[in-house]
């Protein structure tokens, strides 16, 4: 009898323990961002309208029906006068890069970044578990991730990943990678590397959907810091909630939107289609429809499946009225104020965003910081993610509990969107080595257009494209 | 390489014997252990007779409702701790690309190419041939279709074309023996280190089958040789945090814009060694694949050596002094493996040694760091660990290195020479090659132990340890189905050109 109470007791405690060890592991499990910088590259290499003038008109490939369509572009892309372009640019040998050239604009962002980011954390590379770095247009040998390795003399056991080629939204794949190792490995460090590579990949020809590639990318990066270990999470400044992929390679149209390839004369350049905005739009409404259950409370749920409903109601009786149903980009309809408090949008674009703000119903104060970052940076490709973020930041809109949410596009056809929650107050206070503080005053600034339809405006009138000489 | 403090007895074969005695008794502590607590059992209850053994037996209160208590208490604590231990990922199946004859490389070949090609600079082409005769190369390997113009055309169309054939095949040739059907997959890892066009390799294989829109894709490039490993691990890392799914791995190396174009030498080494092939692998944690599952994984061990500059600098990209972009291998390439072997296997050696070895292990680096004895490094025996040896078939210099350092048979390398010769060096897809050899020569049995090591560009050296699960048949199509009974062949050191 006492055998059988001690084998039962002893039972139980085991199972007692065995459900406190799966409790207290699940709280490990959590992906926190520690920390993040981004890069803001040195002011001689602003690219200033005259500057850009001087570039266009050294490509000698273009005529003048090419600098009407850039001019166009250029003027309505919503990219300011202070954005910035590697080295190569302004030494005038974007036409013939070398590997070396490639390896110096990395080496230039990811020395000053990651030094930055460490030290204002007090940690050490040798620290670091895990290292992802996501650069999509460079792909050398050791990896970057090598040189990243090389260069702080990380650890022999650390966990690195080199992801290439997945477009502007590597970023968050990458925090995929560290979300699923974390639930994995316990008490664990990871930095996340990602920025674009633009010294070798200039096209140096004059087919038009590949130049636009020239005119929208600018130089940027940002390191990020992420952990699941419980000792640091009281330092931490977001919580992962949850992260959704959606990959339309399957359909024809959305993996062609965007794709490297050579033009007639075998010049290598990043073709980008005119139905890539409806790719991006099918892609982004497909991701929407996986992610909104997640991140939206059941009574905006419940409602929105309501207001569905009478809508399908009220149509049916109705079958003459087909014509004002067909609409360009759908309204979601549904309030995502009522879960998502601020909105990080891949400055993809002014199209970009303003679809987007359209399809969700956003307020031009949602649209801010996108908006902003695009003035200011460009599109930096996979990094600009965190400089919308870091405008947030520096704007004082981050308040603790609120909810932020990541959505960027990327070649394949990809749409992958995040929600961060914000666990540390980060509307007090100073944000130490945030790239916005030394200009946030300025912003929002009166006008947000360029000089360049000043300057270049003349080139509308010009018709005779043999006669035509450019002007400075 | 025995030890210094018993060289008296080392030719001895007493010594032999009391090796193996040890080794027997360290590895079967615990079963020897129990052997006279059992004795003492049987020799009490034989002493106390059945009558006293039946009252014991009737002392026992037993309540119904405890009896089903503490039944039920057991079901449940068994069910909990089957259920918490780590999901065991399995390797499916996996298939190897076989590049079609029309892509063949014989040396008389490749040294008219190159003759025609350098025709500026012969000291270049001697240099090719010397390599290619020393190389431990075939008459059978492959390049793509691009390479086999004069001069070649590596253009972006050529290149993707190349990654298409020898992606589509092999994934064509998986789907077909496992069964599965593209819209099963969950999660498409795709390794190519030296091409990796926009969009990606994976958006182009998502592209191809019609992959599921919720797919979890990646696309690993710059990570060398050892890309192969680091992708299982990725997709080790992703099954055991996703239930119920199934990963496929493609790993490759496009050859088509990585040929050097130049004349300089220590980068015309990669043009003579790397060669076309790919290998597409299905892992699953699924137990119902348990069953037909060929491997299971047991360990994976990385380790990157990048920290060190020498290491680092070993395998450098970069261009020559007329702008054309190579590889260079440095000279001390093999003394760098060999350390990042060391490495490695410092890490991996307690996790697959039997205790035997571990012992003798540490009782030779007590004796050398604190007792400051002039022992040698005790290597550990890995034969113990392992049946088959799969060593990355990097060149030949490499095999050769590693079977000194491991102190390995010909027999263990005999995969890793063989595929080296019939398909030349294939970078992250030769460990499968290598695999497939060894399941084609009939010698993998249930139960036995795979060793795979591969080092990559950085410098990286990575292993992993499958297990058998299930005594593999003869497969009757595959990379070597049709040449199988050649092998192996004789390799001369030198192969007069």
């Amino acid at each position: 009898m006492d055998i059988l109470c001690i084998l039962s007791s002893l039972l139980i405690l085991y199972l007692i323990f065995k459900i406190w060890k799966h409790i207290d592991s699940k709280r490990d499990q959590n992906c926190y961002i520690l920390d993040y910088q981004c890069h803001k590259p040195s002011d001689d290499r602003m690219l200033s309208t005259q500057i850009s003038g001087e570039i266009i008109r050294r490509n000698k490939h273009l005529r003048l029906n090419e600098f009407k369509f850039l001019l166009k572009a250029i003027v309505s892309s919503g990219i300011g006068e202070q954005t910035y372009a590697p080295r190569i640019y302004f030494e005038g040998r974007e036409e013939s890069p070398t590997i070396q050239d490639a390896l110096s604009e990395m080496e230039e962002f990811y020395i000053d970044t990651i030094e930055k980011l460490l030290k204002r954390n007090k940690l050490k590379p040798k620290d670091i578990d895990v290292l992802v770095v996501n650069v999509s247009m460079l792909n050398s040998t050791p990896s970057l991730s090598a040189r990243i390795i090389n260069h702080y003399k990380m650890r022999e056991d650390v966990k690195v990943f080199n992801l290439t080629a997945m477009g502007c939204s590597a970023s968050v794949i990458s925090v995929d990678i560290v979300k699923n190792i974390f639930k994995t490995y316990k008490n664990k460090l990871a930095l996340v590397v990602t920025s674009e590579s633009l010294s070798p990949n200039w096209y140096s020809g004059n087919n038009r959907s590949m130049i636009l590639a020239n005119c929208l990318f600018r130089s940027g990066g940002c390191a990020v810091l992420l952990t699941n270990k419980r000792c640091l999470s009281g330092r931490a400044m977001f919580k992962l909630k949850c992260l959704v992929r959606t990959h339309h390679g399957a359909r024809e149209d959305s993996f062609n939107a965007c794709v490297q390839k050579e033009d007639e004369l075998g010049r290598v350049g990043v073709h980008l289609d005119k139905t890539l905005p409806k790719a991006a739009t099918r892609a982004f409404v497909d991701n929407l429809k996986v992610i909104t259950p997640k991140i939206l409370p059941v009574t905006e749920l419940f409602r929105f499946m309501l207001s569905l409903l009478l809508k399908k109601l009220r149509r049916s009786p109705s079958k003459g009225s087909t014509s004002n149903v067909a609409q360009a980009a759908p309204k979601a309809g549904i309030n995502f104020k009522t879960g998502i408090d601020h909105f990080c949008i891949h400055t993809g674009g002014k199209a970009v965003i303003d679809a987007i703000g359209y399809s969700l119903d956003l307020t031009e104060y949602d649209l801010e910081p996108a908006r902003m970052t695009l003035h200011r940076f460009g599109n930096t490709s996979a990094s600009s993610l965190w400089y919308v973020l870091g405008y947030m930041e520096a704007k004082k809109r981050l308040k603790r509990g609120d909810r932020v949410f990541m959505i960027s596009f990327g070649a394949g056809f990809k749409c992958n969107s995040c929600v961060w929650e914000v666990v540390r107050d980060l509307s007090v206070g100073e944000c130490l080595g945030n790239v916005w503080n030394h200009c946030i005053d300025q912003y929002p600034p009166k006008s947000l257009l360029n000089p360049f339809l000043e300057k270049y405006g003349w080139i509308r009138e010009e018709e005779d494209a043999d006669t035509f000489k450019f002007r400075t | 390489m025995s030890q210094a403090p018993m060289p008296d007895f080392s030719s001895s074969v007493k010594l032999k014997y009391v090796k193996l005695g040890y080794q027997y008794l360290v590895n079967h502590f615990l079963s020897l252990l129990l052997i006279p607590i059992m004795a003492i059992i049987a020799v009490e209850l034989l002493r106390m007779g059945p009558e006293e053994i039946l009252n014991v037996w009737n002392s026992l209160h037993f309540d119904i409702v405890q009896v089903l208590c503490s039944s039920f208490l057991v079901v449940f604590i068994s069910t909990v701790y089957f259920m918490s231990k780590p999901r065991t990922v399995y390797l499916v199946d996996y298939s190897c690309y076989k590049p079609p004859v029309t892509c063949r490389v014989p040396f008389a070949t490749f040294m008219e190419h190159s003759r025609l090609i350098l025709k500026d600079s012969p000291k270049s082409v001697e240099f090719q041939m010397r390599i290619l005769e020393r190389s431990g190369l075939g008459e059978e390997t492959c390049l793509p279709p691009a390479i086999h113009y004069i001069p070649p055309t590596p253009t972006m169309d050529e290149a993707r074309s190349e990654a298409q054939m020898v992606i589509f095949t092999a994934m064509d040739d998986l789907f077909k023996k496992t069964g599965l059907l593209p819209k099963d997959i969950d999660i498409l890892i795709v390794n190519c280190s030296l091409f990796s066009p926009t969009p990606s390799l994976s958006a182009m294989v998502i592209n191809k089958y019609k992959l599921r829109s919720n797919i979890k894709s990646f696309n690993l490039s710059g990570m060398g040789c050892s890309a192969g490993l680091i992708s299982v691990d990725l997709a080790r890392d992703l099954l055991q945090v996703h239930p119920n799914s199934n990963a496929v791995i493609v790993s490759t190396e496009i050859i088509t814009p990585n040929y050097y174009k130049g004349n300089e030498r220590a980068m015309l080494l990669p043009n003579c060694l790397f060669r076309m092939g790919s290998a597409a692998i299905l892992m699953s944690n699924r137990r119902s694949d348990r069953w037909r599952a060929k491997y299971k994984l047991c360990h994976l061990v990385r380790t990157h050596r990048g920290a060190d500059d020498k290491s680092f600098y070993c395998v450098y990209e970069q261009e020559d002094r007329e702008g054309k972009i190579g590889i260079n291998l440095s000279k001390d390439l093999m003394a760098i493996a060999g350390e990042a072997l060391k490495a490695n296997i410092t890490t991996i050696g307690p996790l697959v040694l039997p205790a035997s070895e571990q012992l003798l292990f540490l009782l030779s680096l007590i004796g050398r760091k604190i007792f400051n004895l002039k022992w040698k490094t005790y290597i550990p025996d890995f034969k113990l660990a392992f049946e088959h040896f799969c060593i990355h078939a990097g060149g030949r210099a490499v095999i050769d290195e590693l079977q000194k350092n491991l102190q390995l048979s010909g027999e263990h390398v005999e995969a890793s020479r063989m595929t080296l010769h019939r398909f030349g060096n294939t970078s992250s897809s030769s460990l499968w090659y290598e695999l497939c050899y060894i399941e084609s020569k009939g010698r993998m049995r249930r139960g036995d132990r795979v060793w795979q090591i591969a080092f990559g560009s950085g410098f990286k050296c990575n292993s992993a340890v499958w297990k058998c699960n299930r005594t593999i048949k003869t497969p009757k199509d595959g990379p070597w189905s049709d040449c199988i009974d050649r092998y192996p062949v004789f390799i001369p050191e030198v192969v007069k050109l």
